[in-house]
């Protein structure tokens, strides 16, 4: 199913074609446990937990609503059962509040980061990925990782697009100093 | 190889999980039922938060409170102190409960946390207001005072809040202009003295005359009130919101 897009094979699930449902896991597995890869260290936590975000995603593919983009829905529960998992494992509490929420801030810019410059950012993070917090870890994988643009993280994060740039600057400067701290 | 293999087997797991009835496709009417409920229940709050804050509206007119402010930062002092704190604080429950229920949409969530809070609180009060502009509160309070009120909890509600006495605030009408002040007939029934010497903070609209209703700010000395400002009611307030406490 090359040329159907993610929504046309949602609407095909909902209608009962479950084998539909595989043509989805084939698109997104990878992706999803790349994703993983940046939260959970080990390989048979990540798998667990990654079928149970694709199972999660059949159980509820009736409230997804096709006219929106299937992408950050699934990073979404993805994103969900990673928190849960990790939240297990560390007993860490999962609600917080994040004063970033609260006030609105100005939108920064996207910065068209060249090819060697994202690459570079990548090689970086992945050095200092554990030493960094997960509030701006999340937005920085999405971004440089998943390639996803200000929008779809805020999406998936449900967060505001404003917010997702104050936490990738911040998640910059942050990597910055710890490149320096390391140097 | 391995990543083809780890694929085929990941894709495989699911639809053997799926094709084995080991996780069932929850139906369409789950999701809209579960979004009614949520929908409903925001209605729900946001309506309960709107008669509070209307309620609030009429406490603080009943007891005059409302008033204390036009009588300078004595006044606002006063006024702070004499607010019906428990319900200012349940308001607020209630908004950070309705914010945790909309933070759950993309309407609210794409947006600074203030701004739907802001949205919430000017809701609730322009709501407020408008239902503090009807009789409603006022029969109320008039049928919990006379114990006709179905609900035992709301009638002593109306009588606790709507009753307060406060030491610095008097409400009702002139009764007789005298030398140095004038006799006061107050919403309770009885009369009071009322000084008034040059420091007096007499309404700016012309001197006061028998009939008229009013506000006084000032403390009681015994039979003698020693009055801080006098503000005249005008009759639309005092339409709808005088219920006389006898």
């Amino acid at each position: 199913m090359p040329d159907k897009t993610d929504e046309m094979i949602v609407e095909e699930v909902q209608r009962g074609d479950t084998q539909a449902f595989g043509e989805l896991v084939s698109r997104y597995e990878e992706k999803i446990m790349r994703y993983a890869g940046k939260f959970l260290s080990e390989i048979d936590d990540r798998k667990d937990v990654v079928q149970e975000a694709f199972i999660k995603a059949y159980a509820n593919i009736q409230g997804f609503d096709a006219k929106r983009r299937f992408s950050p829905w699934i990073y979404r529960i993805a994103h969900n059962e990673f928190v849960n998992a990790l939240a297990k494992k560390s007993k860490i509490p999962t609600i917080s509040f994040d004063p970033d929420l609260l006030f609105p801030h100005p939108v920064a810019a996207e910065t068209a980061d060249g090819n060697a410059a994202r690459r570079e950012m990548r090689e970086m993070l992945d050095m200092h990925l554990a030493n960094i917090s997960p509030k701006y870890r999340e937005p920085l994988v999405l971004y440089y990782f998943e390639d996803m643009d200000y929008s779809h993280i805020a999406e998936v994060l449900e967060i505001p697009v404003s917010t997702v740039g104050v936490r990738l600057n911040r998640g910059k400067a942050i990597l910055k100093e710890l490149m320096h701290a390391h140097a | 190889m391995h990543n083809e293999q780890e694929k085929k087997s990941l894709r495989e797991y699911v639809l053997g999980v799926i094709e084995r009835g080991e996780v069932k496709m929850r139906p369409k009417w789950h999701f809209a039922f579960r979004a009614a409920l949520y929908a409903t229940g925001g209605i729900v709050l946001l309506l309960i938060l709107i008669y509070l804050v209307s309620f609030i509206a009429f406490v603080l007119r009943q007891t005059g409170v409302l008033f204390e402010p036009s009588f300078g930062s004595r006044g606002w002092f006063a006024f702070f102190g004499s607010l019906p704190w428990i319900l200012v604080l349940l308001s607020a429950a209630f908004i950070v409960i309705l914010e945790i229920l909309v933070r759950r949409y993309a309407f609210a969530y794409r947006r600074p946390l203030l701004y739907t809070a802001l949205a919430i609180i000017l809701i609730a009060i322009a709501g407020g207001t408008l239902v503090s502009q009807t009789r409603l509160h006022g029969r109320l309070f008039q049928y919990a005072r006379e114990d006709r009120l179905p609900v035992p909890f709301a009638g002593r509600m109306y009588r606790g809040f709507g009753g307060q006495r406060f030491m610095d605030i008097h409400r009702g009408a002139i009764l007789k202009m005298g030398e140095g002040g004038f006799v006061l007939d107050d919403v309770r029934g009885g009369t009071s003295s009322i000084a008034v010497s040059p420091m007096t903070r007499m309404p700016p609209d012309g001197p006061l005359s028998a009939g008229e209703s009013v506000i006084i700010f000032g403390e009681r000395e015994g039979e003698i009130i020693r009055a801080f400002g006098v503000r005249r009611i005008g009759s639309e307030e005092n339409e709808i919101f005088r219920v006389r406490m006898r």
